[in-house]
């Protein structure tokens, strides 16, 4: 017995190495990887011989890692989905921990010799589903709209699902591509084009006022607009962990939370949450 | 691209460095030379678009699967192996095996927003390749999320926590002995209508053919002659979820004569309370009550005559009567869970099942300790006891508890 006893704890221990001085891992939403790499940079500045790495990929494989027990926090720019809290709840007995750490208007991007200055979230809606096919159509030229979005691992592309079409599927035209960066950089040299993601990615490009509705005022994604609520699209930004933040985790967390981690969002062109 | 590199880069020093006189010539080659760059851009561009609308029909599959291997250090043998040419039992149990208990592999593929097929293999225990599940789901069109979804193939029965969650998440290495009874194999064939009515509220019901995976018959088309019903409410608040299971059916016991028909019905509860602790992590506390009436294999073998070579009919014994085949039957657990940080888990489960509640002695009952080692994102070493409680017939009118406890190590990964 002594012998059954021995082969089972001489397994369980082989199979936990130890890890002492543990990097911080942070993973997920390709919208936040410049903010996270930013806060990472200068926390690390301020914390010698503690290392923070980040990653991208979407919020999608930030949550799966997070489920998956490869990253430590999940940066994700949309809400966990039920399914994927009970997923995470089937292997860590718990839903897990959101925290908001800033603020971010999702940004709707053309070419900047497009003529069209404003849209509705109903024609913006349209337009990714299929309904509106020419700019015509919402005061520019006779042209057919390119559409451009993100891949379905993306939270950007949850958000805008969820928020523009609400929850309606994207029509087949639109080509998704890998990135904010990607569809800016790609409505850069399409003067038909149209794309979405953070507004701290709109370079070489034109963001366009956004109205909730045909008698609302079209609102372009500034500061204000964000912190008051009357951007249509603004949105909070996410880390997510398995379970409140201890040790080193939570005095990273503490600091991306304090003044000078939400100072550095706005240079980075995000918002902060108050 | 260092080629395109290259010949912008020559052309843009060539273009600096000449001298008035052939500048003209020099700036038309560069404005050639731009066109074919953007010509090259375009093609690469068109080329990423193709492999582009190629990696997202690749993406519409899904595979996964996970492999348990594992050893077992019995009190006593449980399997059948025999010495060759002795034409005995091996004198010593064979107490002692490896084995892999499951190795399966899903393929699901996504061809629409509204619709959606899933074929699953098992090649675990007896090396042969069974077919666990294929199904087809249409998800309904008038509802942003498709909160209602109907499946038609060969699935899991809704009917009970043990059986929706897969055995790749389970903390232990079994499911409970009422759910290995009651639910053998976990699946059947038929159609089922699954809706999610608010975030939390999820229904589903189900027509089967009611024989199950596992059974003799299967994959007979309807061995109770009879279409059973199962159905499922469930309540997912987080912190705590709670349903509500039952199921509706017939059982026939073939004789020679007229068969017996006996009702078949199940009703279930289950509840399941989650915590989080500071340091240690995320916790559970889990219980499940099944109750019944079916036909009782036990009872069979005592009130029918089994066929022989002899005598080929197949009767009740004389003077039995045909409703006692079928009894009621009981069965719960409690199972609590508690990470002891990222890497550890520890558990602790009781269940217990009594096939005939009328009747004394015919109890199972067990302790389940367990302990799961994360060795990283996709693998882990199970460790678990189980002591077993159960009465067998001993001299002199006793009952005697059978040496049959059981360790499990079990290495598990999934992909």
């Amino acid at each position: 017995m002594k012998r059954l006893l021995l082969a089972p704890l001489a397994v369980a221990v082989l199979a936990a190495p130890v890890l002492a001085g543990k990097p911080i891992t942070v993973k997920g939403s390709d919208t936040m990887v410049i903010l996270g790499q930013r806060w990472a940079e200068k926390y690390m500045n301020q914390n010698r011989g503690q290392i923070v790495t980040v990653t991208g990929g979407g919020s999608g494989t930030g949550i799966a890692a997070l489920i998956n027990g490869t990253t430590d926090i999940c940066q994700s720019s949309r809400s966990m989905k039920q399914e994927e809290r009970l997923k995470l709840r089937d292997r860590y007995q718990t839903m897990g921990v959101e925290i908001p750490v800033a603020k971010d208007g999702l940004a709707v991007y053309v070419h900047a010799g497009n003529p069209v200055k404003s849209i509705t979230v109903e024609q913006l809606r349209g337009v990714y589903m299929g309904s509106i096919t020419n700019w015509k159509d919402l005061g520019g030229g006779d042209a057919t709209i390119i559409l451009y979005g993100r891949e379905n691992s993306s939270g950007t592309y949850g958000f805008f699902k969820e928020h523009v079409l609400q929850n309606r599927d994207f029509s087949a035209r639109v080509q998704t591509l890998p990135g904010t960066g990607a569809v800016v950089n790609a409505v850069a040299r399409d003067l038909n084009g149209i794309g979405y993601g953070g507004a701290a990615y709109a370079k070489g490009v034109r963001n366009v006022a956004i109205a909730k509705d045909e008698k609302a005022p079209a609102v372009m994604p500034t500061a204000e607009a964000v912190q008051d609520g009357s951007y249509p699209l603004a949105r909070p930004l996410f880390f997510y962990l398995r379970k409140p933040p201890a040790g080193d985790t939570k005095k990273f967390v503490d600091w991306v939370l304090s003044a000078e981690g939400q100072r550095l969002a706005v240079e980075v062109g995000y918002f902060p949450l108050n | 691209m260092k080629h395109i590199l290259s010949v912008a880069l020559a052309s843009l020093v060539a273009a600096a460095a000449s001298p008035p006189a052939l500048a003209q010539e020099r700036a038309d080659t560069a404005a050639v030379t731009r066109q074919e760059l953007h010509g090259l851009l375009e093609g690469l561009n068109e080329q990423l678009q193709t492999l582009q609308a190629d990696t997202d029909k690749l993406k519409k599959f899904k595979f996964s699967g996970y492999v348990q291997a594992r050893t077992e250090f019995s009190e006593s043998s449980n399997d059948s192996v025999r010495v060759s040419g002795s034409g005995g039992t091996l004198a010593t149990p064979n107490a002692t095996r490896f084995f892999i208990r499951r190795a399966r592999v899903k393929l699901a593929y996504d061809s629409s927003p509204l619709s959606q097929a899933v074929v699953y293999f098992d090649g675990g225990a007896d090396r042969t390749i069974r077919l666990l599940e294929a199904y087809v789901t249409l998800l309904d069109p008038w509802t942003p999320l498709h909160d209602h979804q109907l499946t038609i193939g060969q699935f899991n029965v809704p009917f009970g926590w043990e059986i929706e969650r897969s055995s790749s998440v389970r903390e232990l290495p079994e499911r409970s002995r009422a759910e290995n009874v009651l639910f053998s194999g976990e699946r059947d064939r038929g159609v089922k209508l699954e809706s999610q009515w608010t975030p939390r509220l999820r229904t589903s019901v189900a027509v089967l053919n009611g024989g199950g995976v596992n059974s003799a018959d299967f994959p007979a088309t309807d061995p109770t002659r009879g279409k059973d019903v199962t159905g499922r409410v469930r309540w997912s608040q987080g912190t705590w979820d709670a349903a509500v299971s039952g199921y509706w059916g017939r059982q026939v016991t073939p004789l020679t004569g007229p068969d017996v028909h006996t009702d078949k019905t199940r009703f279930g509860l289950d509840a399941q309370a989650f915590w989080t602790l500071p340091q240690a992590g995320g916790g559970s506390l889990r219980g499940e009550f099944y109750s019944g009436h079916d036909v009782n294999a036990d009872s069979v073998r005592t009130l029918v005559v089994a066929p022989s070579s002899s005598n080929a009919v197949r009767l009740l014994k004389s003077g039995a009567l045909a409703s006692h085949l079928a009894t009621d039957m009981r069965g719960w657990y409690l199972m609590a869970v508690q990470n002891l940080g990222e890497r550890f888990q520890a558990v602790l489960r009781f269940d217990t099942y009594d096939p005939n509640v009328d009747l004394g002695h015919d109890q199972f009952e067990r302790w389940s300790l367990g302990l799961n080692a994360f060795y990283d994102g996709f693998t882990r070493v199970s460790v678990s006891y189980d002591a077993i409680t159960t009465d067998v017939p001993a001299a002199g009118g006793r009952f005697t508890d059978p040496h049959d406890n059981l360790w499990t190590i079990q290495l598990q990964h999934r992909f």
